[in-house]
C-alpha cells in the first residue's frame, strides 16, 4: 500500500533565512526518488517538511490526495530512517522494531509475529532479544530500516541512512535496500549527498541547489544531459574549459586558442560566443602531441604535472596554460611529458559562459 | 613515577586534610557516639530510646521525604518534558526562565514564605475565598506535614529539573523524532522514549534531593511545630534542650541508613544497566 506524494511550491525558513524557495515534486506510488545536493542545499529540510518536523511556510504537501501540509508528524503514516539510526538504547531489537505496532494497538502475538518476519526479511534472525547497543553499525542500520518497515508505511523516508556505514558494507546495503523497496513497492524518498548512491538506488534523481530543484530526471539523463554548469559539476564533470564557439553548418565550431586548434564538433546547439565545456576525467583520454588530428573531438595541448594510481587506471593532472585538468588513462606515463587531452564531442557538456 | 607521585600527594594533601578534619572525623565521631553511653561504654541503649520515642517520627520523616521525592520526580519530568517537547517556543522560554527561581531562595526563607502562603488566613486560602472557590469558614491551615511537602517540592523541583532538562536536551533528538514519526504522541514520547533514557540522571537528582530533604531543619521547625516531627527537629531537640548526644547520634545513624538505602538502590540499578549494555558484541 504505497501512496502518491505531491509537493507543491513548498517553502521553508529557519529564523528568517529561506531554505526552500518553492519546491514542487510529484512522486508516483512505488517510485524511488533520491534528493541529491551538497550541504545546505535544503534536501534534508525538504524531507523534514514532508515528515512534519519542519513547518511549511508556504505551498502544500499531499499524500494520496490528502492535504498533510500542517498535520503533526505522528499523524502522517510515514516512516523515516535517520542518519544516526535513532534506535532507542533502552529497548531490545524486537522492542525497537515492534514499537510502531504497539502504538497502533496491535495485539502482542501479532506484534511478535510481524517483528519476527521483519527481522527474518532483514537477516537479523536471532537478534530480537539483543540490546541495540550491542549491534554493529550494519546491524543497527537494518534494525532502523526494520522499525520503519514494520508498520507497513505508505511512504518511506531515508535521511542519509548509509553515510555512517563502512564503504564496503555500504555498497551491499544500497542494493539490498533497493531490492527490498522494489519488492515491497513503497514510495521512497532518499536524501543523500553521495552521487553514486543516488545513481545506483533511485528511479529518479532530484538535484537541489540553494533551495530549488536544479534538475530532476532518471539517473542516466541527469548524468549525461546536465542542464546547468552546477548539475554538470555535481554529477562529476568537474573539469571546466573556456572556449569560443560559433555554429557552422549544423555543427559547433570551436575557435582556435593558445592550446587548441579550430575544431568542428557535433554538439547540441545553438552555441555562440564564449562558452564553458564541462567534462569528466574518465570521459577524456590522453594522446601524444603531433599524433594525427582526431575527428569530432577537441584536443587540448598540455603537460603532465602529476600522476596517481587510484586503482585500475592512472589519473593525471595535466597543465594546459595556467589551468589544470584531471584525466584518466590506462597507460603509465611519466610526469613532465607533453600530453594532449582528447575530448570526444559526446564527452563535453557545453553551457553559455554567462550561465557559469 | 616516584617523584610525580610524591608531588601529587603533596598537591592533594590540603584538600584531603580538610575533608578528613571537617567531614570524616565528625561523621565517624557521631557514628561511634551513637553506640556509646555518656560514660563512653559501648551500648545499644541510644537506639532503644530512639525506637521507643521516635519510631513514629521516623515513619513521618520517611513518608514526607518519600512523597516529596515522588512529587519532585513528577514535576521535574513534566517541566523537563515541556522544555524538550513543548510546541510553543514562547511558553518554553518563559518556563525555562522561571522554573529556576526557587533554587536561589534559602530553605529558611522558603519556609517563611510558605507560612504566610499556607496558613489558615494565608494568601492561598484568601485567594480561594476571593475567587469564590470556598468560604472563609472552611479555610484550614496547611501548616503541617502538607506544608513541609509543598515547601520541599517547591524548593527541590528546580534542582532536579535542572539536571533532568539538561539530560533531556542532551539526548539524540532523532530518537524523539523517530518515535513521533512512528505515531507516538508527545506524552508517550516523554514516558516511553525520553524518561527511560534519562532515568539515571533522574535517579541521581532524586537521591541528592532525598538526602538534602532528610537534613533540612528549618522547614519542619517553622511549618510544623507539633508532634510527630521530622528527625532533624528531634535531633536538634535532644542536643539543644537535653544535651543527649547519644540519642541524637542514633537518630543521625538512622537518617544515614535511610539515605544509604536510597543510594544503594540507585547503585544496584546502575550496575545492572551497565552489565546489560556493556556485554561483548
Amino acid at each position: 500500500m504505497s501512496a502518491r506524494l505531491e509537493i507543491e511550491r513548498v517553502e521553508a525558513a529557519y529564523s528568517g533565512t529561506r531554505v526552500l524557495k518553492g519546491v514542487s515534486l510529484d512522486v508516483a506510488p512505488g517510485e524511488f526518488v533520491a534528493l541529491l545536493g551538497s550541504s545546505g542545499c535544503g534536501k534534508t529540510t525538504l524531507l523534514r517538511c514532508v515528515s512534519g518536523f519542519v513547518p511549511v511556510a508556504g505551498g502544500a504537501v499531499r499524500m494520496g490526495g490528502r492535504d498533510i501540509t500542517h498535520a503533526p508528524p505522528d499523524k502522517r503514516e510515514m516512516a523515516m530512517v535517520f542518519q544516526s539510526y535513532a534506535l532507542w538504547p533502552h529497548m531490545t531489537v524486537a522492542q525497537n522494531v515492534g514499537y510502531g505496532l504497539r502504538l497502533r494497538g496491535v495485539a502482542r502475538a501479532a506484534i511478535a509475529e510481524r517483528v519476527a518476519a521483519t527481522l527474518a526479511m532483514l537477516k537479523l534472525d536471532g537478534l530480537g532479544e539483543r540490546n541495540v547497543t550491542q549491534l554493529s553499525g550494519g546491524q543497527r542500520q537494518r534494525v532502523a530500516l526494520g522499525r520503519a518497515l514494520a508498520i507497513d508505511p505508505q511512504i518511506l523516508l531515508l535521511d542519509e541512512p548509509l553515510s555512517n556505514l563502512d564503504a564496503r558494507i555500504r555498497e551491499d546495503v544500497r542494493h539490498e535496500i533497493k531490492a527490498l523497496q522494489r519488492r515491497l513497492g513503497i514510495t521512497t524518498i532518499h536524501v543523500t549527498h553521495d552521487r553514486e548512491e543516488a545513481m545506483v538506488m533511485a528511479d529518479r534523481i532530484v538535484i537541489l541547489d540553494a533551495g530549488q530543484i536544479a534538475q530532476a530526471g532518471p539517473p542516466e539523463e541527469v548524468y549525461n544531459r546536465p542542464v546547468s554548469p552546477f548539475v554538470a559539476s555535481f554529477m562529476g564533470a568537474n573539469n571546466v574549459v573556456r572556449l569560443d564557439a560559433a555554429m557552422s553548418g549544423g555543427r559547433v565550431r570551436i575557435a582556435a586558442g593558445p592550446h587548441n586548434r579550430e575544431t568542428d564538433l557535433t554538439a547540441a546547439g545553438p552555441l555562440e560566443g564564449p562558452v564553458v565545456a564541462h567534462f569528466r576525467s574518465e570521459a577524456a583520454r590522453l594522446g601524444v602531441i603531433d599524433e594525427d588530428a582526431v575527428d569530432n573531438a577537441l584536443a587540448l595541448d598540455g603537460r603532465i604535472v602529476q600522476a596517481a594510481y587510484p586503482g585500475g587506471f592512472w589519473r593525471y593532472a595535466v597543465a594546459v596554460g595556467d589551468r589544470q585538468f584531471l584525466v584518466d588513462d590506462a597507460r603509465k606515463l611519466d610526469v613532465g611529458l607533453p600530453a594532449r587531452i582528447v575530448l570526444p564531442a559526446d564527452a563535453l557538456h557545453f553551457f553559455s559562459a554567462s550561465e557559469a | 613515577m616516584g617523584p610525580t607521585r610524591g608531588i601529587s600527594i603533596v598537591l592533594i594533601a590540603p584538600a584531603l586534610a580538610m575533608a578528613l578534619a571537617l567531614f570524616v572525623y565528625p561523621l565517624g565521631y557521631s557514628l561511634i557516639g551513637a553506640f556509646q553511653d555518656r560514660g563512653g561504654a559501648w551500648t545499644l541503649a541510644n537506639f532503644v530510646r530512639a525506637w521507643e520515642l521516635y519510631r513514629l517520627d521516623t515513619l513521618y520523616t520517611v513518608v514526607i521525604v518519600g512523597v516529596s521525592t515522588l512529587l519532585i520526580a513528577v514535576f521535574s519530568i513534566a517541566i523537563g518534558g515541556y522544555l524538550t517537547l513543548g510546541s510553543s517556543p514562547l511558553a518554553r522560554k518563559l518556563l525555562d526562565w522561571i522554573y529556576r527561581w526557587p533554587l536561589f531562595v534559602p530553605f529558611i526563607v522558603a519556609a517563611l514564605c510558605m507560612r504566610t502562603f499556607l496558613g489558615r488566613n494565608g494568601m492561598m486560602n484568601n485567594s480561594f475565598v476571593f475567587l469564590g472557590l470556598m468560604d472563609q469558614e472552611s479555610a484550614q491551615s496547611f501548616l503541617d506535614w502538607r506544608g513541609i511537602v509543598v515547601t520541599f517540592v517547591w524548593k527541590q523541583t528546580p534542582f532536579v529539573t535542572l539536571m533532568v532538562a539538561g539530560a533531556m536536551l542532551g539526548l539524540d533528538r532523532s530518537t524523539i523524532d523517530a518515535a513521533r514519526n512512528l505515531g507516538a504522541s508527545r506524552l508517550r514520547v516523554l514516558l516511553e522514549i525520553v524518561v527511560p533514557q534519562i532515568r539515571r540522571t533522574l535517579a541521581v537528582g532524586l537521591i541528592l534531593s532525598f538526602v538534602t530533604m532528610m537534613s533540612v531543619l528549618s522547614v519542619p521547625i517553622m511549618l510544623s511545630g507539633q508532634s510527630p516531627s521530622m528527625l532533624t527537629v528531634n535531633m536538634a531537640w535532644r542536643i539543644n534542650s537535653i544535651g543527649d548526644y547519644g540519642t541524637a547520634n542514633a537518630l543521625g545513624f538512622v537518617s544515614y541508613l535511610l539515605t544509604g538505602l536510597a543510594a544503594w538502590f540507585y547503585l544496584r540499578e546502575a550496575v545492572r544497566d551497565k552489565a546489560a549494555q556493556g556485554a561483548p558484541r
